[in-house]
């Protein structure tokens, strides 16, 4: 510990043991025991008790009967279990302080225990400190564990949480055994504290009580996810039967902990190999649970690496159900389901699993995110049955939408369940967007297209289902049939774009913001995917969408405004935007894409738009966009003189980001690896470096990146000091001779550079000479400022002693401050 | 029965991070999802994994609903949304879903700025978090699903600040976020109808407090501002963007514009424009004075207030500045303090809370020697002013609140539990109500009447009318009439339906024994109903179907039996016939 906070720390403990003085900020304390966990990982806990002994007079002064703050009491608990983790410094407080605090003579039997957050004390304080046998000693003689055990009921979620977690603790401890070995896996050798909570989860489990069973279930849970030691098999082994014996109660108590139970103990290698039965349980489990409950067990299954095959198909049949239920109660023709031939045998399935419009929603919803997880994984079924799949997501989106035609009751029925209903909308588009992974038969596929246009048209789809519609749209058209080794569209979709862009196109007139946003978006990653094909730019020439782009980057929205720039910027980079001297707008006063984006980055009055519109110009950049090639550095120049003012300091980052794009396009890649070194290999020129960084200094880059280095706002700071370590590197590398060792220009840009660190930034550089440049870069500390930047700007604030001192400083003045708050 | 169950995730006896789980009728509903600014870990957000445990949180949960947007209520929802994985409907106000993602961005810019945060958001997750916003009106009834619905209701506090109704059928809970019962400048108090609900969960962070009028701080303010500008000072004034700034912001435009003063205010940030256009766009949420003035001049267009430049703060001469972040933690306002700490002319106003870790929070503890990096020492010579401008209702306000309510039931969030304490025992005295104040992580469950819908014949209701009163919420009549009841009703009443049964006494002329007789009683019904299952149990009494007869001895004539039938009213064919039957006797045994 650094002197300064021993010297505070005597100072700090008195206040805590005054409980007049309460915490103003609740933070505090919590930041102290990180502190003091961080020092005792370090180093030893007993040393630091006997150089500080005001903590253990403080943790003495918690045995006083006295009007203690609850929440000092409970640091205080906290605090002990994290000194006494260390086996010397347990021995060290175990005489009087230990028991006295953990024990029933301790806050257990006052009236402090009512607070829960000194009942969650107490159980972290001795989740810490039981880390060696002789605190499992402790724990048995002072009778914690039946206090643990009557925790898990508390009424405090975190605390009967946590004593689950305390007891899964323990006994693992308990079982790791002695220095001499491992217990015998004999459980009537266990040892007494590992029988005692063994002995407690069997009652538990035979209780009739389905809190206790739920406690007992998320034990074991716990237990078998994190230990997977050869003793926890034969828990396994004693405990299964009982644990079965919970099927067969009617109803089954506790279904959602059985779940996580089983699943736990099937993930767990030592234990799914083993013949308890695991895999009869499962199996006996699916068939007993309701259909909302045994989804996820089903899901759980089919995700497993290897189980039996029957108990697959049999997880995969209740993950089905649900949708067969439906294309069953839809289907035109009987027999023509196809999902699971056999598995729904009548009307009277559909009923029972689909009762009311709740259950029903709530059970599709469920079934369609299982799926969604369950098809991107290689241990999905197989065969995978991807049309019926298909046809089930459109079936559903077809009935929410009121254009199915069920021709039977139980069809109607369903029909009348979901209309409108924007859960299972938001659900099955998603779902639908994943089965885009696999194939359908060409009239399927066809029908997907439609429901989506279907969708996009609909004026009641809700601004999340029309995204959501558009999400997989994308990915229907990314995975629509084409010809090897060509990312051309086919003729379908193509088809389908014609259908499609009038849609975009009114969509972007939306009212409502996030509609508008959405389909920019959209519109982003078609140009971005099919910007270079013919079929697509001819089709998007001819609507008018790209002209409502143009238009929206004057939204009133700044998120749309930036989605605009982003659209404009990849329609830009595909020669799609409406050019100023295009033939439809003869005379036209139609301005550049650049100029448009230039004016945003000048004037917009929000960030977005300006930081996506420096994120175009870093791409055009990088990309060699046609109206950069043209005058790179008046570009260049342009937009690093707007981006240096730029208040956004978001803004001005990434101006120093296009100018390292610029500075690596004209020096070359560094020798060492740079963090910015993703652009493609670049010739390095052949002229002296001082030459090479004449355009450089044409554009003015090096003032922005030294002004840059002393910008206030730290992100800013770093990046223009990578910047320029990456110049001198470059200069290490470089054996130009050239350099004005000292000189009077040099002297003038250093004594301004010294003026704009201490904050003084209104004076200008004025023109740079590269001679100068590389002097003053060679002169300057990059590397110390480099590690003074990667500090956090508050890291003095956050110190352990500025802690102390703002807690030591509150004191007396709470009077005024307190409790204000937002 | 049906119950209500409330579960603080944050703001149990506390001012941390609102976020309330409330179940009511099978529905799930999260108020408010807030970030506590003080922590740079995890620990920042509420214990999602509370609910994660339930299974899918789009499953589990109905709907979000954020009350304001303060960080400390609204600064977890795309953690929330974007990051555990929250796909549901949130509900906020018009002017919150427009401020929101503001403050959020503020927020996120400053934190990636000081760096050394983990797991925060960026800002393409509060874009997609706003798109999954469902805005309200106030006073709109808005249908989150067939059960569940939800209303608006004016809070005061903030711009768009609105306490919500959750209801789903009869039972409800009113959540009043923060609020504020007396109008401000620029604001109105929060107002609710006599709703009556079945809880009232109320904020209570100045349960004990009994404050003093807003116009003498806010006079106080302009006193000490113009002072400074007077002596030649510069006044740094640390915001968050939004929120306390445009309130200080009318202060001083019109204090300026009425003294005529000349020195500059500036605004360091461009977000001022966006944070006025809001207020401008919602001027209906604002107070009357404000909506009046409007159309005579527009309050939020300054004339005195200017953008900042950097270079400014070098200027000569006196100045007042706001510049974010409001708890001096890093980018301008720090820079700024910096520079003018020194110089004892000028001046800090603190006009809100400061975490610890902060400089903001060093200076209102009245350190005025602060290390800076590199260990060089910054001496505050500056004179450090501390104002309060939150906007909460006092111990005044949440009593009447809670009168205007009548809740049945009220619990408290919000506030220290101390405070919470006191004014629950106030509540309790005063209302004779049940107040509850449960801490983070416990479950407050109340039990509800269920609300039945009972059918009732015209002719009844005619002949009640005809008495010539008409009904009375407060004052209930007694109405004789047979209630009948299905099975559903009783299940959610939590009732055991009543077993009826008829009985009846017949005498039969036999000297034999008690049980002689039942066995004759036996082979006789067996002989006679042979369709109906006819037991003679061990205990000596017969069955037919669930007729039982049971036979003894009369009192006063030993020659005579008594058979004892009893059935139920679903075998009551059956009963009388049995009984007739009984009634002629017993055919003579064979001797």
């Amino acid at each position: 510990m650094d002197p300064e906070c021993s010297q505070l720390l005597p100072a700090l403990c008195a206040v805590l043991a005054d409980p007049r003085q309460p915490m103003a900020d609740d933070t505090c304390l919590e930041k102290l025991l990180d502190w003091f966990k961080t020092i005792t990982e370090a180093g030893s806990s007993l040393l630091l008790l006997q150089e500080n002994p005001c903590l253990v007079e403080l943790l003495c002064h918690m045995l006083k009967p006295q009007d203690l703050s609850s929440r000092v009491l409970s640091f205080s608990l906290r605090l002990t279990g994290v000194f006494a983790a260390q086996e010397d410094c347990f021995q060290y407080l175990q005489g009087e302080l230990l028991p006295r605090l953990f024990g029933e003579a301790g806050p257990l039997g006052g009236a402090a225990w009512t607070a829960p957050t000194v009942r969650s004390g107490w159980i972290q304080g001795l989740r810490s400190l039981a880390r060696h046998p002789s605190a499992l000693h402790f724990l048995a003689d002072c009778g914690a564990v039946d206090t643990i055990f009557s925790l898990q009921g508390d009424s405090s979620l975190f605390v009967a949480s946590a004593a689950g977690q305390l007891l899964v603790h323990i006994l693992g401890l308990s079982m790791q055994g002695p220095a001499d070995g491992p217990p015998s896996l004999q459980a009537g050798d266990w040892p007494a504290c590992a029988k005692k909570i063994v002995g407690h989860i069997e009652e538990s489990l035979r209780s009739t009580a389905t809190p206790q069973i739920t406690q007992a279930l998320n034990v074991l849970t716990t237990t078998f996810g994190h230990c997977h030691d050869p003793w926890t098999r034969v828990l396994w082994v004693r405990l299964s039967p009982l644990v079965a014996g919970l099927l067969e109660k009617d109803p089954v108590p506790a279904a959602h902990s059985l779940v996580d139970l089983l699943l736990s103990v099937a993930r767990s290698p030592g234990l799914s190999s083993s013949s308890c039965g695991l895999w009869e349980t499962l199996a006996q489990t699916l068939s007993r649970l309701s259909p909302t409950q045994a989804g996820p067990l089903a899901l759980g299954i089919l995700k497993l690496q290897d189980c039996p095959q029957a108990l697959r198909a049999q997880a995969f049949a209740v993950l089905l159900q649900p949708l067969a239920c439906v294309l069953k109660a839809t289907a035109q023709a009987p027999g023509a389901s196809g999902v699971l031939d056999g598995t729904v045998g009548d009307f009277a399935t559909v009923d029972t699993l689909l009762p009311s419009k709740a259950a029903c929603v709530g059970l599709l919803c469920r079934t369609l995110a299982h799926l969604e997880l369950l098809l991107p994984l290689p241990q999905r079924p197989c065969p995978w049955p991807q049309a019926p799949l298909l046809g089930a997501a459109v079936t559903l989106l077809q009935l929410c939408q009121g254009s199915a035609s069920p021709t039977s009751d139980t069809g109607h029925h369903l029909c009348a369940l979901l209309l409108g209903c924007v859960r299972v909308q938001r659900a099955a588009l998603d779902f639908l967007g994943t089965l885009s992974q696999g194939t359908g038969p060409p009239e399927l596929v066809t029908e997907v297209f439609a429901v989506l246009l279907e969708y996009l048209r609909s004026p009641d789809s809700s601004p999340t289902v029309l995204k959501k519609a558009f999400q997989a749209t994308f990915r229907w058209l990314l995975s629509s049939p084409k010809t090897p080794g060509c990312w051309d569209l086919d003729p379908q979709a193509l088809l389908f774009l014609r259908e499609l862009l009038p849609v975009l196109q009114k969509r972007l007139c939306s009212p409502c913001w996030e509609v508008r946003d959405s389909g920019l978006e959209f519109l982003t990653q078609m140009t971005g995917r099919w910007g270079g094909q013919a079929g697509f730019r001819h089709a998007l020439l001819a609507s008018e969408v790209p002209k409502l782009t143009e238009q929206l980057l004057r939204d009133p929205e700044s998120y749309v405004r930036a989605s605009a720039v982003a659209a404009t910027g990849q329609l830009s980079s595909q020669g799609l935007c409406i050019s100023p001297a295009s033939p439809e707008h003869p005379g036209g006063q139609q301005k550049s894409p650049l100029s448009e984006l230039l004016h945003i980055l000048s004037t917009d009055s929000e960030g977005f738009p300006r930081r996506a519109a420096m994120h175009v110009f870093t791409q055009w950049l990088r990309d060699s966009h046609a109206d950069v090639v043209g005058d790179t550095e008046e570009f260049v120049a342009g937009v690093l003189q707007v981006a240096s003012q730029d208040l956004d300091w978001e803004v001005r980052a990434q101006g120093l980001e296009l100018a390292l794009v610029f500075l690596e396009q004209t020096l070359g890649q560094p020798g060492s690896p740079c963090p910015y070194a993703v652009t493609p290999p670049v010739v390095a020129p052949a002229c002296p470096l001082a030459q090479a960084l004449q355009p450089l200094c044409r554009v003015r880059l090096f003032e922005f990146a030294f002004r840059a280095l002393f910008d206030c706002d730290r992100p800013v700071a770093q990046k223009s000091c990578d910047l320029l370590l990456f110049l001198r590197a470059k200069m290490a590398s470089s054996s130009s001779p050239q350099e004005a060792r000292s000189s009077p220009d040099v002297a003038s840009v250093e004594a301004a550079l010294q003026r704009w660190q201490a904050g003084d930034q209104a004076q200008p550089l004025g023109d740079l000479e590269p001679e100068v440049v590389l002097a003053v870069l060679k002169s300057m500390d990059l590397e110390g400022l480099r590690g003074a930047l990667a500090e956090s700007s508050d890291h003095v604030e956050k110190s352990p002693q500025s802690l102390l001192q703002d807690m030591l400083a509150t004191v007396g003045i709470l009077g005024e401050n307190e409790a204000d708050c937002y | 029965m049906p119950e209500i169950r409330v579960t603080p995730l944050g703001a149990g006896q506390d001012v941390g991070r609102s976020c309330i789980l409330v179940s009511i009728a099978g529905k799930n509903v999260m108020l408010d999802c807030g970030m506590h600014m003080g922590f740079n870990d995890d620990r920042r957000f509420p214990d999602f994994s509370y609910i994660t445990r339930n299974g899918r949180l789009t499953d589990f949960l109905d709907c979000v609903i954020i009350s304001h947007f303060h960080l400390d209520h609204c600064g977890a929802l795309p953690y929330f949304s974007e990051m555990v994985g929250y796909d549901g409907p949130i509900y906020m106000t018009h002017p919150t879903q427009a401020i929101c993602p503001i403050l959020l961005e503020d927020y996120r810019k400053i934190a990636v700025d000081k760096k050394g945060e983990a797991n925060f958001f960026t800002s393409q997750m509060i874009k997609d978090c706003m798109k999954k916003v469902v805005a309200v009106h106030l006073h709109q009834t808005v249908q989150v699903d067939d059960e569940l619905e939800i209303k608006a209701y004016y809070a005061g506090h903030v711009l768009g600040a609105a306490m919500f109704q959750i209801k789903v059928g009869s039972e409800s809970v009113v959540y009043t976020g923060d609020y504020n019962m007396t109008p401000d400048r620029h604001l109105g108090a929060a107002w609710i109808d006599k709703c009556r609900p079945n809880l009232l969960i109320t904020e209570s962070t100045y349960a004990t407090t009994i404050r003093d009028s807003k116009r003498c701080r806010e006079r106080d303010f302009l006193k000490k501002v113009h002072e400074a500008v007077e002596r030649g000072g510069k006044v740094l004034i640390p915001v968050f963007a939004l929120g306390r700034a445009q309130e200080l912001c009318i202060l001083l435009e019109t204090f300026w514009e009425r003294m005529n003063l000349k020195a500059p205010i500036y605004f360091s940030t461009g977000l001022t424009e966006k944070a006025n256009h809001y207020y401008k766009l919602f001027i209906t949420w604002t107070n009357q004075k404000i909506r009046k003035t409007f159309v005579q001049r527009n309050m939020f267009e300054f004339k005195h207030i200017k953008a900042f430049d950097r270079a400014f703060a070098d200027n000569p001469g006196p100045m007042v500045v706001f510049a974010t972040p409001g708890m001096l933690h890093a980018g301008q306002s720090l820079q700024i303090f910096r520079k003018w700490a020194g110089n004892e002319k000028n001046m800090v106003i603190m006009p809100g809370y400061c975490v610890q870790g902060t400089v903001g929070h060093k200076i209102l503890s009245g350190q005025r020697k602060l290390e800076m990096e590199g260990r060089q020492v910054l001496e505050v010579k500056m004179q450090v002013e501390y104002m309060s401008f939150s906007a909460h209702a006092d111990a005044k306000g949440i009593m009447q609140l809670v009168g205007q309510a009548e809740p049945e039931s009220v619990l408290l969030v919000h506030g220290e539990a101390k405070k919470m304490e006191f004014l629950k025992q106030k509540i309790e005295q005063e209302f004779r109500v049940n107040c509850y104040m449960p801490a983070n992580g416990e479950t407050v469950t109340l039990p509800t009447s269920p609300s039945i819908p009972v059918g009732i014949s015209l002719g009844l209701l005619k002949r009640e009318m005809a008495q010539g009163l008409l009904p009375d919420a407060k004052k209930p009549r007694l109405l004789h009439g047979t209630l009948i009841m299905k099975d559903s009703a009783l299940k959610e009443l939590g009732l055991v339906e009543h077993q009826l049964r008829f009985t009846c006494r017949v005498h039969l002329h036999d000297p034999r024994k008690e049980q002689e007789t039942a066995m004759r009683v036996y082979s006789h019904l067996k002989s006679m109903l042979k369709d109906h299952c006819v037991q003679h149990l061990p205990d000596g009494s017969v069955t037919v179907e669930s007729i039982l007869i049971q036979a003894a001895a009369h009192s006063e004539d030993p020659g005579t039996k008594v058979l004892l039938v009893s059935w139920t009213y679903q075998d009551e064919e059956l009963g009388s016939y049995l009984t007739s039957l009984l009634k002629k006797g017993l055919p003579q045994a064979p001797s």
